[in-house]
């Protein structure tokens, strides 16, 4: 197989060429987001040049501290996402979202890295990239879970009040919330599984195809990490909500 | 004897101050006073769904806050004023509530008694939904009823509903509740209602 071309800038630049097209149907439909569109691409564009040269040096100077910065950086950015979009939430609550993130994503990552690849924990080139799909899933999914399970305990404050005052206990009353948010969490997920091979050609399947990998060495690896953030997205969405509606009661069992 | 006791002083949220208040037992004790004077949340510091930021509230002469809440609100249940019903039938709701407290279901008979009790003499397969804001919290309070609680407290059962019926409620209730040895304590803001149907009448805020 060949490897891959090598873009050269003036070609490369060709695909802005791109976003006039985006720019002219946001013209012609009225929707005033053109500043929004060129902000993202400058953003996307400075952020990704920055990664690009860290990436390098870090593959060239590979150390075993700069890998553990950099899932130090992801996971912080990742936990203080899912935390500033679920506003309202209680100081233990957070400290539980954080600590289920962390270690559901640090497990499955090491058991990806060390167990079915094999490879050293630290070797840049492939915790970084793995670490990044890993925990970009995590953050979306326990995102997900933790706003339903806050929008539809918000929704449901009537049933919540009767069930309290009727005698119910806290947990039986909200264990049913729990079950539907983490349902919620992990369906997305689940769902990209079924259509995949047929409908889409995942990302890391077709960067490593386009680098030169054999597709059989390709689909392995997508298989593989497909049932990783599967898990990963399980396992921290239920810590972060099985643990964390364990905080909005007290041991007087007043719901707070 | 009093089966509900507290001094003069009782806060809830350092902004309502009670004055010194005693409930008899198997009583029917109503509870009257404007908007925002405590009414609400007075039943919910007996019902132990709330904590009174000072003072306590004494429970056949012990203090509330040592006994167990679950057990404790199982015997002195709160039918809040916001009434809250499942999908499906009556059935279902008794059903739904029963379990969420793992009960045993009740037989169908004795759901008709509840029903009847409440003047919600309706068949225990009438959708809920399709039931008026006033059947609604009839439906609601039976469920509340039949649980045979030692204390039912009460915010606001006749709100939805019109003078004739409230009349009818409130006799068919009282008759029950002194039959059963409940002890009830409702919030009204209606007076004349408080006058006619209670042992005693507590006003707040006055």
């Amino acid at each position: 197989m060949k490897d891959i071309v090598e873009l050269q800038i003036w070609q490369f630049a060709l695909i802005y060429l791109l976003l006039i097209l985006v720019i002219i149907i946001m013209k012609k439909c009225r929707i005033n987001q053109t500043k929004l569109l060129i902000m993202a691409s400058v953003k996307m564009t400075v952020q990704l040049v920055l990664s690009g040269f860290i990436l390098t040096y870090i593959f060239e100077h590979p150390h075993p501290l700069f890998v553990v910065a950099y899932l130090v950086i992801m996971l912080s950015f990742s936990i203080h996402r899912v935390i500033s979009t679920n506003k309202g939430l209680n100081r233990k609550f957070k400290i539980v979202i954080g600590a289920s993130m962390t270690f559901s994503g640090l497990f499955v990552l090491v058991f990806f890295i060390c167990a079915v690849v094999g490879e050293n924990i630290f070797n840049p080139q492939y915790v970084i990239p793995i670490s990044g799909m890993i925990i970009g899933n995590t953050m979306t999914g326990v995102s997900l879970g933790v706003k339903t399970f806050r929008e539809s305990l918000e929704g449901q404050k009537a049933k919540i009040n009767a069930l309290l005052c009727f005698g119910a206990k806290p947990e039986k009353i909200l264990f049913p919330f729990v079950k539907q948010s983490l349902e919620t969490a992990m369906l997305p997920t689940i769902n990209s599984m079924i259509g995949m091979g047929i409908v889409s050609l995942p990302g890391m399947m077709t960067g490593q195809i386009l680098s030169g990998t054999l597709p059989t060495t390709a689909i392995l690896y997508q298989i593989a990490i497909m049932i990783a953030i599967c898990t990963v997205v399980t396992a921290a969405s239920f810590g972060s909500l099985y643990f964390g509606y364990k905080t909005l009661y007290n041991h007087k069992t007043q719901i707070i | 004897m009093d089966i509900f006791y507290s001094e003069k002083g009782l806060t809830f949220e350092n902004f309502i101050k009670y004055p010194k208040i005693s409930i008899e037992e198997n009583s029917f004790t109503f509870i009257t006073g404007k908007s925002g004077c405590g009414k609400s949340s007075y039943l919910k510091m007996l019902n132990f769904t709330a904590l009174p930021s000072d003072g306590k509230i004494y429970f056949c002469g012990k203090d509330l806050t040592e006994l167990s809440p679950i057990d404790y609100r199982r015997q002195v249940m709160l039918a809040p004023q916001q009434v809250f019903l499942t999908e499906g039938n009556i059935r279902d709701n008794f059903d739904f509530y029963y379990g969420m407290r793992e009960k045993e279901p009740l037989s169908n008979v004795e759901i008709a008694e509840a029903l009847k009790v409440c003047c919600a003499d309706f068949p225990l397969t009438a959708d809920c939904s399709l039931l008026s804001g006033g059947e609604r919290q009839r439906v609601f309070l039976s469920i509340f009823v039949s649980c045979m609680p030692k204390v039912l407290l009460l915010d606001e059962p006749t709100a939805a509903l019109d003078e004739k019926t409230s009349n009818e409620l409130f006799t068919s209730l009282k008759k029950y509740c002194r039959e059963h040895s409940i002890t009830v304590v409702c919030v009204c803001h209606n007076l004349e209602l408080a006058e006619k149907y209670g042992d005693s009448i507590i006003r707040l805020g006055e």
